[in-house]
């Protein structure tokens, strides 16, 4: 019954709205609750009904639906992220007005999420790719104030840039497979490999991908919109959007559609090992909490490309399991933020320190979380980067194994002034009010501290029975 | 294919390529926001009639109208977000230049 991960949401969107919204607005958090916390339990426990059980719903539909086992991972990641963002937008949103379009738009791009991340067919990835994008363009602007508008017309505009180049390239490959899905196109890729266009094509929508997914040297979106959107919106943004509409979709074309492909391949690692150094040398000089996280992920996000253009089967592994180790403590550390910026009122790390003291939970989890994103044992991070830096030296690119690890250094360097600025240090006269986050920012956090610890401390036992089968993807 | 036809197409796909060369640049040379997006639409354009085009040519006329039709739908989606956005942008900036709101660094 795959396509309740769609039509649920969007039932939900429909009932909200009916007329009768004193009772309806009550009603949003729990329907977003229960919908997101009802994929974490569907992926985990694997009920036998709900995924063998005949689709009487989606035979309605002419979208061919179909979970594998990086659709698995993606979707418990996009179940955790959403739950962890609806709970902080409950306790950042005062207005319960907007709390309530909040919880439409999240809903509506958690229907673009899971489409994204199920469907097997070229058009159709446009139509859910565009739903998120839309879905975020008016999340980050839909406190309207000047920033955030400028960070979602600038998200518009590469985005739709993005699309276009994406559409191109589908219209020439309907040319060469006279159809969209994805075997047709990987067949037809396959007989005309030499072709000027399909070449041309398949760069085109790397491209449009690469805009999507914010990597260098299209990355000149992300930090705008990541830093000026609401703090529940970065968290949705920065944990699981982007990386769903771009690196998803990278992983999932490049190595059963278009690839695998080595020219393909060298311009993946190119691009990773550019985005990790970049990433990482602009977060050192930032002071605004959110932008230097910004970076940060744009450099972790290298670290997943660079693993997929490595393209041997641990390698990818490896990407995957970042990916969702990513998606995690990123979402924590951004978690973290939106409980600095609700108790202080600013973003600017400058004017914090000592928080610490004042907000030992936030300060424990936010400690976890940059740990973990640098790569220190024996936290989830460790162990992903782990594996693409073993997986590089295997394939005998020695140098990218090199930056891989030198970066992680940089990431260290700067979580930990980071870390230094906002918690350490001594508390200053302006605020010795400050109280720890309410309970709606402080449990998202800690269930995310949770999983990171937890995924890296179990790491040897579930290596075997559940790391190395996310492979399985691979034909 | 008889060879008239086949010059048409080329034709076709030639207009279209100018069309895509000029929403880009429109999107590139404006500093108006609502220029701006109307680059978009003429770049989406320009893509609607690549796929009409690759619908005719692989004999799928069909798909390529369905494709077509949504492709239209989502942009006018897009745009109705996009210009709600420039209106919050007049409202604040009393101006739709774009270098008005250069605040944030790229």
């Amino acid at each position: 019954m795959l396509s309740l991960f769609v039509l649920l949401p969007f039932l939900a969107i429909v009932m909200l709205n009916l007329p009768l919204k004193t009772v309806t607005r009550q009603l949003a958090l729990w329907f977003g609750i229960a919908l997101s916390a009802g994929q974490v339990f569907v992926v985990i426990f694997q009920p036998d009904v709900f995924w063998n059980g005949t689709d009487l719903l989606g035979r309605f539909f002419t979208l061919r639906l179909q979970a594998d086992n990086l659709s698995m991972v993606m979707l418990l990641s996009i179940g955790i992220v959403t739950f962890a963002a609806i709970l902080v937008g409950r306790q950042t949103i005062a207005d319960s007005r907007l709390r309530f379009n909040f919880m439409n738009l999240v809903l509506l791009s958690l229907i673009g999420m899971n489409g994204t991340v199920l469907l097997t067919d070229l058009f159709s990835l446009y139509i859910f790719i565009e739903v998120v994008a839309i879905s975020s363009f008016i999340l980050i602007a839909f406190q309207r104030d000047l920033n955030a508008l400028e960070g979602a017309f600038k998200y518009i505009i590469l985005s739709a840039v993005a699309t276009v180049l994406m559409l191109l390239s589908v219209s020439v490959l309907l040319m060469a497979a006279g159809d969209t899905s994805f075997s047709s196109v990987a067949a037809a890729v396959k007989n005309s490999s030499s072709s000027h266009f399909v070449r041309f094509a398949i760069g085109i929508f790397i491209c449009g991908l690469f805009i999507k997914g914010g990597l260098v040297p299209f990355h000149g979106w992300l930090p705008a919109a990541y830093s000026m959107a609401p703090a529940a919106v970065s968290v949705l943004l920065a944990g699981i959007v982007t990386k769903v509409s771009g690196i998803y979709a990278l992983i999932r074309l490049s190595t059963s559609v278009f690839g695998p492909d080595s020219s393909l391949n060298a311009v993946l690692m190119i691009a990773g090992a550019v985005s990790i150094v970049i990433g990482a040398l602009a977060a050192t000089g930032q002071s605004d909490f959110k932008r230097m996280l910004a970076y940060s992920s744009i450099s972790q996000v290298g670290y997943i490309i660079l693993a997929l253009g490595c393209g041997t089967k641990l390698a990818l592994v490896g990407a995957v399991f970042h990916l969702f180790n990513h998606s995690i403590f990123k979402s924590l550390l951004f978690v973290n933020s939106a409980a600095v910026e609700q108790q202080t009122g600013t973003s600017d790390m400058d004017k914090m320190g000592g928080l610490g003291s004042r907000m030992p939970y936030t300060n424990a989890t936010s400690l976890i979380a940059f740990l973990s994103t640098a790569g220190v044992p024996p936290l989830a991070g460790f162990w992903s980067k782990l594996i693409i830096v073993i997986a590089l030296w295997q394939s005998g690119y020695y140098i990218y194994a090199f930056i891989a690890i030198l970066s992680s250094i940089i990431t260290l360097g700067y979580l930990l002034s980071m870390q230094r600025r906002v918690f350490f240090g001594i508390l200053s006269d302006k605020l010795q009010a400050v109280r720890e986050a309410g309970f709606g920012i402080v449990f998202p956090a800690c269930v995310l501290a949770a999983i990171t610890v937890g995924v890296g401390l179990s790491f040897p036992f579930i290596f075997n029975s559940f790391i190395i089968p996310i492979g399985a993807f691979l034909k | 294919m008889t060879n008239d036809m086949a010059v048409v197409l080329w034709l076709f796909g030639v207009a279209a390529a100018l069309v895509l060369i000029v929403g880009f640049y429109c999107l590139i040379a404006t500093v108006n926001l609502i220029r701006a997006l109307i680059g978009l639409e003429i770049l989406t354009k320009a893509v609607t009639l690549f796929i009409i085009l690759a619908g005719y040519v692989t004999g799928r006329t069909g798909l390529a109208q369905a494709l077509a039709i949504t492709l239209i739908i989502i942009e006018v989606v897009v745009v109705v977000v996009a210009v709600g956005v420039v209106l919050c942008v007049f409202s604040h900036n009393k101006s739709v230049d774009v270098r008005m709101i250069r605040n944030v660094k790229g």
